[in-house]
């Protein structure tokens, strides 16, 4: 009986190290980081984001993973603060020792995050519009699939010219982007012989009467919402009360479905909504709503499910599963013509299969500059009517 | 600029006066157990979410929805203080302080469990502010002033004329006399606990009445509150009512003379003043 044992043990033990590797190293998989805000001002769209990387993911692994080894997803949560996101990727850094973490949403926290991440040599990609961002001396660990502040704000700039307004004052709390926003809405107003002012506001504060009655002593004609949704609604309902008849002008996601349910009609109707605009109608768009459940997927899960088959295909492209792997290589996947593929199964099958690929993802075209940002989007101008959302246009 | 001064000035008062209601209940628990009770926050945003509850679920009017976010408030209050604030009592008022910021905590994140992270908004039309010439004032407003006056009414004729009030005043008087005269300390903790508890929670739907219910609706106030509760002396009933008005005044007008983003620093620069010229606050003898 115990030579049998010994026998058997030492037989396991030889077919073990005899196992081909693959079989070896799908024990030790490719670890990826998902740090979205769970909780906090970006809560509602933290958790589908992170969903939606685990139905790609679980896809890819289905079909063979990454490099012969399976691919695991670890999510935190960023609480849409910095000081928890730093916690929460310090531990996806050390202790989970992921190649790259995906999906920072609030400006503050990836700008918080990012000096972690290039020092660790995690990669880090971004849904955060501040240009501040890809100013940061990343050396390329850090791309974005959300258009910068510079090209928001100067849209934002536009459409409010474009709305009849003369006299804009802009509302907003601070942020990594208020300031370069109001830098780039201002130039196209001026040019149209209007004028742009600012008030920064406390985000945590119950009431804003006294801050819109600031406002509305200027008697503008539009006021532009830079804020997240939980203190907006407190700003509407302020505007609201004072009895403001003008324009408002707001950033999709502080708007969004949520507020709109929470608030009467009458308090949002007629609100514009400016936002950067998925690919409708791509086969990588039509891929998240059948993930997401919906038709009408938001724009940052569209995002994060670029960034993770990016990732994906960029570790099989460059046979490196580390966080410089994904550095040297994601521009191989992203850009410079090939087989489209808008889903990392078919691009991981054509990398295996010899092929260049060229990824055109749910979010846009994701072709990227050596900073990190994208080189082209398309936004979604809609309006408020009768609480819900209503395309004007997509340009 | 006079005007706009006078605008802030009724916006303030207007607003500590609903500071008032959680600002007495933190108080009145200081007073009686020797604790600052940092769970005050999430009780607030308890009595928020109990309140929508009862308005947006079951249609209660108000005044209904405000007794039962008094009610569930204080149930949840006397959950805290006996599962994790009264086995750290002979630990200190530190420990006592540490334990209920905890369970702070863990009440926000079980709301947030239950409910989402969603905005909620009580089934209330929102109206246009009435308007007096150049000062507007908003009819939920008003409301709220009239409820949390009434509540501040109760709570004064609660503590002078009924006999449990008058223990809970006995013992934050001098506690061993009262304790000689043969009142019960547990039942006085209790009945205070659950009545502080009950009035953040009231606070907690005032606030959500002007703006909306989330998670995070009663954390916001929490500097607020304590920065009321220290002005006006910890411990002392009139002067939470004093401290908070103070703080709501100063909130609002400092909007009109800083950036508003640093509308924080008014309660941090109002604690350190206090603390540093007159510790014992305004209407305080026994924090000194």
């Amino acid at each position: 009986m115990i030579i049998t044992t010994r026998r058997t043990a030492l037989f396991a033990g030889a077919s073990l190290l005899a196992a081909p590797g693959l079989v070896r190293a799908q024990g030790a998989p490719i670890r990826l980081g998902t740090l979205t805000p769970l909780t906090g001002a970006g809560g509602p769209y933290g958790p589908v984001m992170a969903n939606c990387v685990k139905s790609v993911v679980s896809d890819v692994n289905a079909a063979g993973g990454v490099l012969g080894r399976q691919v695991a997803v670890v999510s935190e949560d960023d609480q849409t603060n910095p000081e928890a996101g730093v916690r929460a990727a310090r531990k996806l850094i050390d202790v989970d020792r992921v190649a790259a973490i995906m999906g920072t949403w609030a400006s503050a926290v990836t700008t918080a995050v990012a000096p972690l991440c290039w020092e660790s040599k995690t990669f880090l990609a971004t849904v955060s519009g501040a240009d501040s961002i890809t100013a940061l001396p990343h050396s390329g660990w850090l791309i974005r699939t959300q258009p910068n502040t510079t090209l928001q704000g100067r849209k934002f700039g536009e459409y409010a010219v474009e709305l009849g307004a003369k006299k804009v004052f802009f509302m907003a709390p601070q942020t990594p982007f208020t300031q370069s926003q109001l830098a780039n809405m201002k130039p196209p107003i001026d040019r149209a012989g209007g004028s742009i002012e600012l008030l920064i506001y406390d985000a945590t504060k119950p009431s804003l009467r006294t801050e819109v009655d600031q406002v509305l002593r200027a008697r503008p004609d539009l006021i532009v919402l830079g804020g997240y949704t939980p203190d907006t609604t407190v700003l509407l309902r302020d505007i609201f009360r004072a009895g403001f008849r003008g324009k408002l002008l707001a950033y999709a996601y502080s708007v969004n479905q949520q507020m709109l349910s929470s608030l009467p009609n009458d308090v949002t109707e007629g609100i514009y909504t400016l936002a950067p605009s998925p690919a409708e109608g791509s086969g990588g768009f039509d891929r998240v709503k059948r993930i997401v459940g919906n038709d009408n997927p938001d724009p940052y899960t569209c995002q994060i499910y670029d960034q993770i088959n990016l990732i994906l295909m960029a570790m099989a492209v460059g046979n490196d599963a580390t966080g410089q792997g994904i550095r040297d290589n994601i521009r191989k996947v992203s850009q410079g013509g090939g087989d489209r593929v808008d889903n990392a199964v078919d691009g991981l099958r054509a990398i295996a299969a010899g092929k260049k690929v060229d990824y055109d993802g749910a979010s846009g075209p994701c072709d990227f500059t050596d900073a990190g940002d994208i080189t082209d989007c398309k936004f979604r101008y809609e309006q408020v009517r009768a609480g819900r959302q209503t395309l004007i246009r997509i340009a | 600029m006079i005007e706009a001064l006078l605008q802030a000035l009724i916006n303030g008062v207007i607003a500590g006066t609903i500071l008032a209601v959680p600002a007495l209940g933190f108080t009145a628990i200081f007073a009686v157990l020797n604790y600052p009770n940092f769970a005050i926050g999430a009780l607030a945003t308890v009595g928020a979410y109990a309140g929508w509850v009862g308005n947006t679920a079951l249609g209660l009017p108000m005044v209904a929805a405000l007794a039962l976010a008094f009610a569930a408030t204080a149930v949840a209050g006397l959950v805290v203080q006996w599962a994790a604030v009264k086995p750290l009592e002979s630990a200190g008022a530190l420990m006592m302080a540490i334990a209920s910021l905890a369970a702070g905590l863990v009440l926000e994140n079980a709301l947030r469990f239950g409910f989402g992270n969603d905005l909620r908004g009580y089934d209330l039309p929102l109206l246009r502010d009435w308007r007096f010439g150049e000062f507007r004032v908003g009819p939920q407003q008003v409301q709220n002033f009239a409820l949390a006056l009434a509540a501040m009414g109760l709570l004064w004729a609660f503590l002078r004329y009924s006999r449990t009030g008058r223990a809970m005043r006995a013992v934050a008087d001098n506690r061993d006399l009262a304790l000689l005269r043969g009142v019960d300390p547990a039942r006085v903790a209790a009945v205070t606990v659950a009545v502080g508890a009950g009035l953040a929670g009231m606070g907690g739907m005032l606030v959500g009445l002007d703006t909306s219910v989330d998670p995070l609706v009663g954390t916001r106030l929490v500097l607020s509150i304590f920065a009321a509760a220290v002005l006006g002396g910890l411990g002392s009933i009139p002067g939470a009512v004093a401290g908070a008005i103070a703080i709501g005044v100063a909130e609002e007008v400092a909007v009109l003379a800083f950036n508003p983003a640093y509308r924080l620093v008014v309660g941090f620069v109002v604690i350190l003043a206090v603390l540093t010229l007159r510790p014992a606050g305004l209407f305080g003898a026994r924090a000194s």
